[in-house]
């Protein structure tokens, strides 16, 4: 034992051990920095509080983050058009039954026409929105030279307003409740990404809708204005538009019960 | 024992988790920011835990201090325009990077002490045995 001891004694680095006072405040003051950090942490549950806070770069950088639900979604998104169609066929078989339950069928079918549930077919037009493949090295140039969810929402809004029964952005169908966002280098319809070219189908009058939507000062005419190139219309004989396959859940507006 | 504060580092965020309150909107923020300057607190303050220089009360001061200076610059520089909580950020962030290269440093040095003190204790053990063998039995044990 002696010998241990007058070892250490001997021992040249000795010098370097300190005592363990600062063991309990470092760790205490950790622990509390530890418990910030989770305080501080952008969870699911308040992310959309603290996104308008942050930078517009990391903003997107959060958005994207969640785009992997996205592919998650997509997998329940096709369930839900499977289940859609059984729906359609039950409702079709019901109908075969009676009458009554024939005109109620009918009124059913008209109803989910109009909010988008089912494919529908028709003529109409295909309008191509595609960004400048080369740029200039100008910067402010090349940022009209790209296309933009505000370019798709007015393009969408105007084919509505020229009559378009049904209109489908990139195959997915415009519904009741569509929206499109930008994030960073595409643009979200119902959360799935689309970049450019967008290829956005109407069902409707193809001769109205053409002529209407190159009517001049409209929207189109004003991407034209940039690059002649970034626009392409067309109008169809004869085309299908998928059913509205978005999620679709009331959670705060009901039908009153009472009726005035 | 520099490994107590990194445990309890990483409980505190468990904690944090499962009790949750929601910190929303710009608190934030300025939550972030104080996240920072505690880092760089309790960095600095094992640092100076292995250099031997640690003082409770300069390392207690310095944390508080740290947070609510780094609070009140985000804060003050929202309110009036003027991105501060930058400043703070880059200070500390910078401050982080030295204090764990220079705790890095140090417990290379201590591996390599030990390592030298190991190779001692195996030579004094070797000439010991060459004498006496109940010296060396002590060594041992």
């Amino acid at each position: 034992m002696s010998a241990v001891s007058g070892f250490i004694v001997v021992n040249p680095f000795a010098s370097r051990r300190t005592e363990n006072k600062w063991v309990l405040p470092v760790s205490l003051m950790a622990l509390l920095t530890g418990f910030m950090t989770s305080l501080a942490w952008i969870g699911n549950d308040q992310k959309n509080l603290r996104l308008k806070y942050l930078d517009p770069e990391l903003r997107s950088r959060y958005s994207e983050g969640t785009l992997d639900l996205g592919k998650d979604n997509e997998t329940l998104r096709n369930e839900m058009t499977m289940l859609r169609d059984e729906n359609t066929k039950f409702q079709n078989a019901v109908a075969k039954n009676s009458n009554a339950s024939a005109s109620l069928n009918k009124s059913l079918q008209e109803q989910k026409l109009f909010s988008a549930l089912t494919e529908v077919e028709g003529p109409g037009v295909v309008v191509k929105l595609k960004d400048v493949l080369i740029r200039g090295p100008d910067q402010a140039a090349s940022m009209v030279q790209i296309i933009h969810d505000t370019d798709v929402v007015l393009v969408v809004n105007e084919l509505k307003n020229t009559g378009a029964e049904a209109i489908s952005v990139n195959n997915r169908r415009v519904g009741p409740n569509t929206n499109f966002r930008c994030v960073g280098t595409t643009i979200l319809v119902d959360e799935v990404k689309i970049a450019s070219p967008v290829i956005i189908r109407a069902i409707g009058d193809s001769d109205t809708l053409f002529g209407g939507m190159n009517l001049p000062g409209g929207i189109l005419d004003k991407i034209r204005e940039t690059d002649a190139n970034m626009i392409e219309i067309e109008p169809v004989q004869k085309m299908r538009i998928p059913a509205f396959s978005g999620a679709m859940s009331f959670k705060f507006a009901k039908v009153p019960e009472d009726k005035k | 024992m520099i490994y107590i504060p990194i445990v309890a580092l990483i409980l505190g965020v468990v904690l944090g988790f499962l009790i949750k309150v929601p910190v929303t909107g710009i608190a934030g923020v300025y939550m972030g920011v104080a996240v920072i300057a505690g880092l760089d607190s309790v960095f600095g303050g094992l640092r100076s835990a292995i250099e031997g220089k640690f003082r409770s009360d300069v390392f207690m001061t310095g944390f508080v201090a740290n947070i609510v200076i780094a609070f009140f610059l985000a804060w003050f520089g929202d309110r009036i325009g003027v991105n501060v909580y930058f400043v703070a950020i880059l200070v500390m962030g910078s401050r982080i990077f030295t204090n764990l290269s220079l705790i890095r440093r140090q417990m290379l040095t201590k591996w390599h002490d030990v390592r030298e003190r190991k190779r001692l204790d195996s030579e004094m053990k070797a000439q010991q045995s060459d004498g006496e063998g109940s010296a060396q039995q002590t060594i041992t044990s």
